[in-house]
């Protein structure tokens, strides 16, 4: 399935394939817009200078940790309260690296770094699905500073217009997230161990997010991921 | 303060994200492990975009008057059938817009 999928040719240059990168990741970069402006402009709401505000964009690189850190920030919480609620919002993270370990792990340093401050949701996304072997430093590369780019451009407008942001829920682009997730995500059902985890991991997160419980999404795939496991372990699945 | 504030915020995030990167971290993922971490990304990128489907406006919203719903159940059959992301979430996203 790995060719059709995900049609990465060995022969391509750096430049292309890091375009490749940038193109697969592009629905996600569109639909990240929206949450960078907002980020800009509840940066400035916070207090933070405009140098300040483009700073947490380009340091923390991380929306729901922004969005809701600048909000604890004009409430004038405490160092703690904000570096354990970024921690609890952040923890999804150690499974992307966990599960990007093999792939990663052996590569320089400096790769290391790159694509560790680059490992969003949306670059975890676009990757988790490459064996090994398919998996290349160019395109995932492309595909992170892209939407690294994006972001900063997206929270400058957004600190440019202050409180002026006009209401961007309404354009419904966060239907993009959902497009390309699903296109990632239901083509890896082989399996009927991953099959319930993703059936388990639906209903748990729209009833946490229902109820309003926050870290529905780490408790939903952890629960899931568990069961998804164990079913493997009971019918003797194959890896 | 400010400055120092938004340092550990970022610290925070990116250590989150690099640790299992580590080559030196004394850790070695086992099979069991590792086959738990398989689930990784089935779970987490549904618990993502699940809630954006189903729960609109409040509520759980399971009907073909929501355009995400109808949408999601469109790009879940060209997922299955073709197989190829951008086209589905191209297309997908093109009909979300025509019907919303």
């Amino acid at each position: 399935m790995s060719s059709q999928h995900h049609p990465i040719k060995a022969s391509s240059s750096r430049v292309n394939l890091m375009l490749q990168g940038a193109v697969i990741i592009l629905p996600l970069s569109i639909a990240v817009v929206p949450w960078g402006i907002l980020a800009g402009s509840l940066a400035v709401e916070a207090g933070l200078f405009n140098l300040q505000a483009q700073a947490v964009s380009a340091i923390v690189f991380a929306g729901s940790v922004q969005l809701v850190g600048m909000g604890l920030i004009k409430l004038g919480a405490g160092l703690s309260t904000l570096l354990l609620t970024t921690l609890f919002l952040t923890s999804r993270h150690l499974l992307y690296s966990a599960t990007m370990r093999t792939r990663i792990s052996h590569m320089p340093l400096h790769r290391r770094l790159i694509l560790g401050f680059l490992l969003t949701d949306e670059l975890f996304a676009v990757c988790s699905h490459q064996t090994r072997s398919e998996f290349n430093f160019w395109y995932a590369f492309g595909a992170g500073f892209s939407f690294y780019l994006i972001w900063q451009l997206a929270s400058l407008t957004g600190i440019l217009l202050g409180q002026n942001v006009p209401n961007l829920d309404q354009y419904g682009l966060d239907f993009a997230v959902a497009a390309t997730f699903i296109a990632i995500v239901l083509p890896t059902i082989k399996k009927l161990s991953v099959l319930l985890t993703v059936i388990i991991a639906l209903v748990l997160s729209v009833w946490f997010s229902l109820i309003g419980i926050e870290g529905g999404i780490i408790i939903s795939s952890l629960i899931a991921m568990s069961f998804g496991y164990l079913i493997a372990l009971v019918r003797k699945e194959p890896l | 303060m400010i400055w120092l504030t938004l340092l550990l915020m970022a610290l925070v995030v990116f250590i989150s994200r690099y640790l299992f990167l580590e080559p030196r971290l004394p850790i070695r993922l086992g099979p069991r492990v590792l086959h738990f971490l398989h689930y990784t990304s089935p779970a987490v990128l549904t618990a993502i975009w699940a809630p954006i489907v189903f729960h609109r406006d409040g509520q759980l919203a399971v009907t073909l008057d929501n355009p995400y719903f109808v949408a999601a159940i469109f790009a879940a059959i060209l997922a299955i059938t073709t197989r190829n992301i951008l086209l589905t979430t191209v297309l997908s996203m093109v009909l979300f817009f025509v019907i919303r």
